[in-house]
């Protein structure tokens, strides 16, 4: 999708200078370029203080909460870097309706009114007339909710948004199209192309959030970047009354996952990917969820970030589990195994809802957990 | 130079100019072959029926078109003096009749004072003519959301003002200006209220594909050397965007490091 | 009693509305075609444009386009704009 003019290592100081004066949120391929140089390393702390600004300007001294709701992690596909790889022997569950919908009670106990469902690829299960029925029995709790799940036709997403959702996730994982190849070797994530088609049936069945990212680490985060700004820049022009959010998950310790072939990412790298970004897109969400550790999520939300999840439970069942093993009168065995259920990823910030939103506070921000009310939309 | 290019026509040259306000049709002519256009526009209005000819033998009815070569120029009517989107359809179907050209410079004004543009008359006339086949080229006030509507419905450019017809007060809708190029999938051609050569390399240094000029060029005491100025001013101008300026310096001050962090913390993962 | 049984010096006249005002000719001298009205009124017809009755005529056809008494007819032509 995007060749880049010249490699990021003959970058020089006079296009970073350049790049940094250009109107702040304003794309060029080159800006980015120069942006995420090593070279641009030096102006690191420049650059987040703009980009600090520059996220201010357009969202408030405000940070967005969600949490994910984790519907069922059965899956077909045979990912390589994932926990719910379908290879992988762990313990598999998945959710009906009113199991759903109490996990969705806690999590709205919590003060969440912005909810995330996700769920494996699990078309036979978690299908469109489930996700359907589940966002009508939430719609009257949550003033938002989204979906990360697996790919669906435009057809389906416009059915999905006369139900109530307004919002879907989806990763191309890599924008490098032999790494896709190696990782997907077969099943219905195997076409890079379509994959990445899904964002335009996305925005034409009229969702109002569109959310990208890759996966960092499956390939180098630099020519990550570069096809993420490409895209995001793309849907931006072509479908204007859709908001595009950014996601940074970073590839991080599961079970049963091989580490050794990725090429993770560092902290100052992921830092400079999402300045370098915020530099270029003035009103692109940026979302950090609790993948990340604590103290990288509290400087985080300084430089760009603009919405994080809390508390989050990466399993089906994980709100409801928690709940029931702290209160000690309840008996431990609700009719699982004893062994504990399959997360997606490794949580690294355990902290409470309450916990963040106090961080965030301190922090000299308001923690917001209800964006927008659809309860104004027309549906 | 590269191209300008407009429902998948080429042009060399970036400078529109109106054909209004000459004190002749020969200063016209000649002020056109100066400022180096290749897109002319015009007017339509009623042949005047109760002419008497003047004791000089002068036609009133005078054909501006006759010192237009028109092979050389495109013509690009406009349709000055509809005051709804039904005039306007009217008018446009009469200048394709009229020169088998199909396309037109949208213009519905209805405000007589400041002659600004009716944002939804123009929406609804532009999707009729689009639909008829027209190449269309509105005008419109710079309203970034107007803007892409009427690209949604398929029109060939956005023509958004810089300030008032005949103001000649430059960019005065800069920063909706900059919104608007931002978010185009259309050429950007800034029309009206250009009075300097400078507001049109202004307006080309911010991206716009092109820029329309006619009261400048034409009440200017010596029109040709305006018309040179202006081509000048839009070459240059274009030039400078390509050659990527280094913008005024707009970095913030720091205040508390937001980095510091990443310097203190061993733990890489 | 003179009964008269016709009006001597009354001519009979048609009309056509010409940019809505009404030009009057003698019986038979009504131009015939378009292209014969634009040279009555001394108009170049290749920067004309008409229309008759709200219908837009092509140029192409303005020599075979006829015309008639009582129609209304739209006579523009291109002019210095902006």
């Amino acid at each position: 999708m995007i060749s880049t003019q010249k490699h990021t290592g003959e970058v020089n100081s006079s296009d970073i200078v350049r790049a940094m004066n250009s109107p702040a949120g304003s794309y060029s391929p080159e800006k980015l370029q120069a942006l995420i140089s090593p070279a641009a390393e030096d102006y690191l702390e420049e650059m987040a203080q703009t980009a600090r600004q520059l996220t201010i300007q357009r969202f408030g001294k405000t940070i967005r909460l969600y949490a994910p709701l984790y519907l069922s992690n059965y899956c077909v596909n045979n990912c390589l870097y994932c926990g719910f790889n379908k290879d992988n022997k762990y313990q598999r569950r998945r959710l009906t309706i009113e199991q759903a919908v109490e996990e969705a009670d806690i999590i709205a106990s919590e003060g969440f009114r912005d909810i995330l469902l996700v769920s494996s690829e699990d078309r036979e299960s978690i299908s469109v007339d489930y996700l359907c029925e589940l966002a009508g029995r939430l719609r009257g709790k949550f003033s938002s909710i989204s979906i990360e799940v697996y790919q669906m036709t435009t057809e389906e997403y416009a059915k999905l948004f006369a139900a109530g959702i307004e919002g879907v996730t989806l990763y191309q994982e890599t924008y490098d199209r032999d790494v896709y190849r190696k990782y997907h070797p077969a099943g219905p994530k195997a076409d890079y192309d379509h994959r990445l088609s899904a964002a335009d049936s996305i925005a034409q069945a009229g969702m109002r959030e569109i959310g990208i990212g890759a996966l960092l680490g499956l390939s180098d985060w630099r020519l990550e970047t570069l096809s993420l700004g490409e895209h995001a820049h793309y849907l931006m022009k072509r479908y204007w009354k859709s908001r595009v959010s950014l996601s940074f998950p970073r590839l991080r310790p599961a079970k049963n996952v091989d580490r050794t072939q990725f090429s993770f990412l560092s902290d100052k790298n992921l830092v400079q990917m999402i300045v370098a970004l915020r530099l270029c897109f003035a009103d692109a969400g940026m979302v950090l969820s609790t993948r990340e550790r604590a103290e990288l999520r509290d400087h985080l939300i300084e430089v760009g970030v603009t919405k994080v999840s809390a508390g989050s439970k990466t399993s089906p069942g994980g709100y409801s589990q928690s709940r029931n093993a702290a209160d000690s009168t309840h008996s431990t065995d609700s009719g699982q195994a004893g062994s504990p259920q399959a997360e997606q990823f490794e949580i690294d910030d355990t902290r409470s809802p309450a916990e963040v939103a106090g961080m965030i506070r301190a922090r000299g921000f308001e923690p917001v957990w209800k964006d927008w009310d659809s309860a104004f939309a027309k549906r | 130079m590269d191209k300008l290019v407009i429902a998948g026509k080429e042009f060399d040259s970036r400078l529109l100019v109106g054909t209004g306000k000459f004190a002749s049709c020969e200063i016209m002519a000649e002020a056109l072959e100066a400022s180096g256009a290749e897109i002319v526009t015009v007017a339509l209005r009623r042949v005047d029926i109760c002419r008497k000819a003047s004791p000089g033998g002068e036609n009133k009815n005078d054909d501006t078109l006759r010192a237009i070569d028109v092979k050389r120029y495109l013509l690009l009517p406009n349709t000055s003096g509809a005051r709804d989107a039904e005039e306007a359809v009217r008018l446009s179907k009469l200048a394709r009749a009229a020169t088998g050209i199909n396309w037109v410079k949208l213009e519905v004004t209805p405000d007589p004072y400041y002659l600004l543009p009716d944002p939804v008359e123009t929406l609804k006339a532009a999707e009729i003519l689009v639909k008829d086949g027209f190449v269309v080229l509105p005008y419109i006030n710079a309203d970034p959301i107007l803007s892409k509507r009427l690209q949604d419905v398929g029109t060939a450019t956005v023509m958004p003002l810089g300030s008032p017809i005949g103001s000649n007060q430059g960019l005065k809708t800069r920063s909706a200006l900059e919104i608007i190029i931002e978010q185009a999938n259309v050429p950007v051609i800034v029309d009206a209220g250009l009075g300097l050569p400078s507001h049109a390399a202004e307006a080309m240094e911010m991206g716009a594909d092109a820029v329309l000029v006619n009261t400048a060029i034409a009440t200017a005491a010596e029109p040709n050397q305006m018309a040179t100025a202006f081509k000048l001013a839009v070459e240059a101008g274009r030039m400078a965007y390509k050659a990527g300026a280094a913008a005024a310096s707009k970095r913030a001050s720091a205040s508390s490091p937001l980095t510091g962090f990443l310097r203190d913390n061993k733990q890489e993962k | 009693m003179r009964e008269c049984f016709f009006n001597f010096g009354e001519v009979k006249m048609e009309a056509l509305k010409i940019n809505g005002v009404e030009k009057q000719f003698p019986a038979g001298q009504l131009p015939s075609t378009v292209a014969k009205l634009l040279e009555v009124l001394d108009i170049e017809g290749a920067t004309a444009a008409a229309e008759i009755d709200g219908e837009i005529i092509d140029r192409e056809k303005f020599a075979e386009t006829k015309l008639r008494n009582g129609q209304s007819i739209e006579l523009v032509r291109f002019v210095g704009g902006g």
